[in-house]
């Protein structure tokens, strides 16, 4: 579980203050839930600041674009991929004639 | 912190607003009843307190309709029992998911109950205390005396038929999930056939009712069956089933030969299929789950199948899949495939991912579910050159689903071609690449969207691409409008 | 029970809905020593006169005001509360070799949790306590999930009805968590149809109540029922106030599964403006949450605006890194082959998550970023009177299908390839003809490749 960092409304402090009964047993209720279910919030809110928003407009440009990329690739497209073309076309010429 | 709650330090009359949870704004009116009379808030403040979606007003709407009278069933009675069950789904907190159009009336219940009531005076034997666990009673694999000299293992059974069939044979019914809500609300078995249906549909996008009739007690423990005739027809239990009633396991294998020789020499699918649930239920009354149970289930299957039955298909598909799971031995790869192909057909996209999971790695090789994959993944990427060489050479029945969905696969297909193909493309080469059986045979199914689309040339007809439009695009919508299988980009 | 009904007064007496809702918390691992405390050496005589002299007799009571309906409200959860307890203890061991089973630990907490809805309906329990409902509601469903999961690893499971001609084969999978559903969604009920002003109205626990069903109806691959209650929340109940006043930790949590259901709906558009807000309004810290709503939004921008996650998004993410990275260069390379075999790698896992289905329409793209450069190798034509030079847009379908050859890594026959081009015109992936007696597709001089600067 991560820390959250405001910590006044944290009851998951409390559990660092418990001493484990048994050490082999999880801690709080996260055990109890599905380890692909969308987690309960250590805390019920937190300001703009915290937000996933906030910490990846931080470093860039005021937007999240930069996040993500266009799917194609012109530096690929090079005299190699001609060639290869080239190549096969001419397999592929062949087997059409017969 | 916290935003959200303003702690209050003035006591408002919170009294008032949760007095009597349980009282319903509808009274009975002084005046002769109305028909189509709908509910009367005795008192406004009630009624907007509790939202009550459309679908209950209906229902209560549908209890006062002439056409639903009941005789014997009078209208204090229907009043009264209506309240008991909104209240009871008020308080299982049930009332917005329940589906009340398919909510037994009250005077319904009140019939059926009735009836009940009636057999359990008649007969002492039908009323019985409550049992302890059944599972206990359930029989195991029980090697079979019956010849399974016919099954398929694998191979063709003698019914399957190639692409050959006529078009008569073909005549498929729609996809039959919602036949069985329409049996009458009347008896008791139809109410947890209902509950078998929303099981079965829990990914198919059906009605989610968790409404449970009240159940008549069951008896203690597997009955032995001594009927001794080899053909009875199918009736829906009411009540728990008597022992002269119900064939024993022998005498039912025998009925198993008899149903196969009449079905090949007679084809009569009503009466086949009649007895094939009368068969199916004499082996759920008396806990026979063994591979005979499977092969009655498969046969079944692959009748209905044939006939273009899914409904019954699907119901039998649902009890092979326990069967397998619990061990018993069949022919699970084949059918395994068969309900790849089934999801495909309804578009089901939660449950073809989940048939995917559901699936080994060892099993995704066996032929019939590697085909029925390439089927979904051909389809899902529109590559419909594919999907129409796979449908040349299905495995098993598989053809008969595929049949299901064929017609809108073409549709689709020529959307496609519409679209890309510019100005016109041969006749021959729709016939091809969409596996009709002959020019004849896709010239008709293009004329029967618009005439005017085939023209002739000296040697050869032409389907002209360019004049289409939109006319295949929006017969494709149209036959995929349960979900829009191009996603909605 | 002494310091508990001590704690609940404090808690009354700030009006504290938090601090109240901790007198019913069954935090094992953290206060088991409380816990026991409170139920004491288990005798429920001593227990109800204890509770008795605490609601009925004992001058301290006085601190607080209750009211009749209130005590009588409050005594009953507490006396179900000691009870639940009793079974937990239990249940983990810790109660001197005393034995349970989380189907008895769901059927004690039920108890509680029906009582404690009863105190807003029938004693009068001010709006300000609502968190006590949270936690009824919220451990119902965790204890639901384990009783579940109990009984599958104990028994067949098979329900025998004899009045049905087949069996139910799936009777008991998830039968308490069905049965907890229907308390949540009576929770959500009475959230929804307060008629209190709106400073102390119920309707603050709307979307608690929605998020807990929507974790309850996803394990049970309900997805009809969970639209049924968004549709209960948005259209026309124009009385629950905006979800941007509720707290952020209740919007995210809502936006994600409102993301979700359309993403499992193919409605990507909407699924990617949900999930987008889910991302951006999520702390900073909740990886766990974080990685939950890209394993979504990825693939949803996958198809709606071709897009692929930057390596600076997937920094913080090593697990989605190996998801996703192979697929999105294979998509960049225009790979075909590698595409597949990505797939193949991450397939139990997409399947898991229900990407998979979305993932693979992924392959239009690498297609697509194919034929592009073909297009593009294709170099340019005799530019014609000083216009600018437009690249050949007359392309042999020979050319693509040696493509396909080298990208797929095996041969393809000739009509198929027809087949693929004319999907990608028929999804605008591609702009054109297919000239098919010539046997050339014959692509548009401006915008070939929509979106993709040729």
């Amino acid at each position: 579980m991560v820390a959250p960092t405001d910590k006044s409304a944290d009851k998951s402090a409390t559990t660092k203050e418990a001493k484990p009964e048994q050490p082999t047993q999880q801690t709080s209720t996260a055990a109890l839930e599905e380890d692909d279910e969308f987690e309960d919030f250590p805390v019920e809110d937190w300001p703009a600041e915290e937000t996933e928003s906030a910490a990846q407009t931080a470093s860039g440009n005021g937007t999240t674009q930069h996040l993500w990329e266009e799917s194609w690739d012109d530096d690929d497209t090079s005299d190699d991929f001609s060639a290869q073309l080239r190549e096969e076309l001419k397999k592929v010429e062949a087997s059409k004639r017969r | 912190m916290n935003t959200a709650y303003t702690p209050v330090t003035i006591r408002q009359g919170f009294g008032l607003a949760y007095q009597s949870q349980h009282q319903y704004p509808y009274n009975a009116p002084a005046n002769p009843p109305q028909p189509s009379n709908t509910m009367s808030p005795s008192s406004d403040q009630q009624q907007q307190k509790f939202d009550w979606p459309q679908s209950v007003r209906n229902y209560v709407q549908r209890t006062f309709q002439a056409s639903n009278e009941i005789p014997g069933v009078g209208r204090e009675e229907k009043e009264s029992r209506l309240k008991e069950i909104i209240r009871s789904e008020q308080e299982k907190g049930t009332m917005f998911t329940t589906n009340w159009d398919e909510m037994p009336l009250p005077q319904q219940l009140i019939q059926k109950e009735r009836q009940q009531a009636l057999m359990a005076a008649v007969d002492p034997a039908t009323t019985q205390s409550k049992s302890p666990s059944f599972a206990a009673n359930s029989k195991k694999r029980k090697s079979s005396d019956f010849s399974e000299s016919e099954q398929t293992n694998g191979s063709p059974v003698p019914w399957r038929s190639t692409k050959a069939l006529s078009l008569e044979d073909r005549v498929s019914k729609p996809a039959n999930d919602k036949r069985l809500l329409m049996d009458g609300p009347l008896t008791g078995k139809s109410k947890f056939q209902k509950n078998v249906e929303k099981r079965q549909r829990r990914g198919d996008g059906g009605y989610q009712s968790s409404y449970r009739s009240p159940s008549p007690p069951p008896p203690s423990g597997p009955i032995v069956g001594l009927n001794e005739s080899l053909e009875k027809p199918y009736f829906r239990l009411t009540a728990a089933p008597k022992p002269e009633d119900v064939r024993p396991e022998r005498v039912l294998h025998h009925t198993l030969d008899l149903l196969k020789r009449k079905w090949r020499k007679e084809n009569n699918y009503n009466y086949i299929c009649d007895q094939f649930k009368s068969l199916r239920q004499d082996l759920t009354v008396q806990h026979i789950r063994s591979e005979f149970t499977v092969s009655v289930y498969e046969i079944h299957a692959r009748i209905a199948l044939e006939k273009g039955d899914l409904g019954e298909y699907n119901q039998c598909q649902t009890q092979l899949r326990a069967l397998y799971r619990a061990g018993v031995k069949g022919n699970p790869i084949e059918f395994k495939a068969y309900r790849i192909l089934y999801f495909i057909h309804t578009a089901n996209r939660t449950a073809l991912n989940d048939a995917i999971a559901d699936l080994t790695t060892a099993e995704k090789e066996e032929r019939p579910v590697k085909h029925a994959l390439n089927v979904r993944s051909a389809l899902a990427l529109g590559n419909y050159h594919k999907f129409f060489q796979l449908y040349l050479d299905v495995p098993n029945m598989g053809a008969y689903l595929m049949d299901m969905f064929i017609k809108r696969e073409r549709l689709a297909a020529l959307a496609n071609m519409c679209k890309a193909f510019k100005p016109e493309l041969k006749l021959r080469y729709v016939t091809e690449e969409l596996a009709f059986e002959s020019d004849a045979e896709a010239a008709q199914f293009i004329i029967d969207y618009d005439q005017e689309l085939l023209q002739e040339r000296d040697d050869h007809i032409v389907f002209l691409t360019a004049k289409a439009g939109q006319t295949f695009e929006n017969a494709r919508a149209q036959a995929c409008s349960r979900v829009d299988l191009k996603g909605q980009i | 029970m002494d310091g508990l009904i001590r704690q609940f007064r404090v808690a009354y007496a700030a009006t504290n809905g938090e601090q109240l809702a901790e007198t019913l918390t069954p935090d094992v691992q953290a206060h088991s020593a409380k816990l026991r405390a409170i139920w004491g050496p288990g005798d429920l005589r001593s227990m109800t006169a204890d509770l008795n002299f605490l609601f009925h007799q004992d001058q301290a009571r006085l601190s607080i005001r209750l009211s009749k309906e209130e005590t009588s409200g409050w005594y009953a959860i507490y006396t179900a509360y000691w009870k639940a307890i009793g079974e937990i203890l239990a249940v983990k061991g810790l109660r001197n070799g005393a034995q349970s089973s989380w189907a008895k630990v769901y059927e004690a907490w039920k108890d509680l949790t029906l009582l404690t809805i009863r105190g807003y309906t029938n004693h009068d329990f001010e709006n300000w306590t609502i968190p006590c409902l949270y936690v009824t509601g919220r451990y119902l469903r965790l204890y639901a999930m384990r009783a579940d999961a109990e009984r599958v690893l104990s028994s067949d499971n098979t329900a025998i009805d004899d009045l049905k001609d087949d069996f139910d084969p799936q009777a008991e999978e998830n039968k308490c968590l069905e049965d907890c559903a229907r308390h949540l969604n009576r929770i959500f009920q009475i959230c929804a149809s307060d008629r209190a002003p709106l400073e102390e109205s119920r309707k603050w626990g709307v979307y608690y109540a929605v998020n807990l069903l929507f974790k309850t109806y996803f394990k049970l691959n309900s997805e009809p029922l969970s639209k049924n209650i968004l549709r209960a929340i948005s259209a026309g109940r124009s009385d629950i106030p905006p979800i941007d006043k509720f707290p952020k930790s209740q919007q995210v949590t809502f936006k994600y599964y409102e993301g979700v259901l359309a993403f499992l709906e193919e409605n990507y558009v909407e699924a990617e403006k949900h999930l987008e807000m889910a991302w951006l309004m999520c702390h900073k810290d909740a990886q766990r949450n974080l990685e939950l709503i890209l394993t979504y939004l990825i693939p949803c921008r996958l198809l709606t605006t071709h897009t692929l996650p930057s390596a600076q998004l997937l920094k913080p993410f090593p697990h989605l890194q190996k998801l996703f990275i192979p697929l999105a260069r294979a998509i960049k390379k225009s790979d075909l082959r590698a595409f597949d075999i990505a797939l193949r790698d991450g397939e139990d896992e997409f399947i898991k998550r229900r990407v998979y289905l979305t993932l693979e329409r992924g392959r239009d793209i690498v297609l697509r970023n194919l034929l592009r450069k073909v297009f593009i190798s294709g170099g340019f034509e005799e530019a014609k009177n000083g216009a600018a030079p437009v690249r050949r847009t007359r392309i042999p379908i020979t050319e693509f299908t040696a493509a396909m050859q080298i990208s797929g890594g095996e041969a393809i026959d000739a009509d198929e390839v027809e087949c693929l081009m004319a999907n990608m015109i028929y999804k605008n992936l591609m702009k054109g003809y297919i000239a098919h007696e010539r046997g050339t597709v014959v692509l548009s001089k401006s915008g070939a490749f929509p979106g993709t600067k040729v």
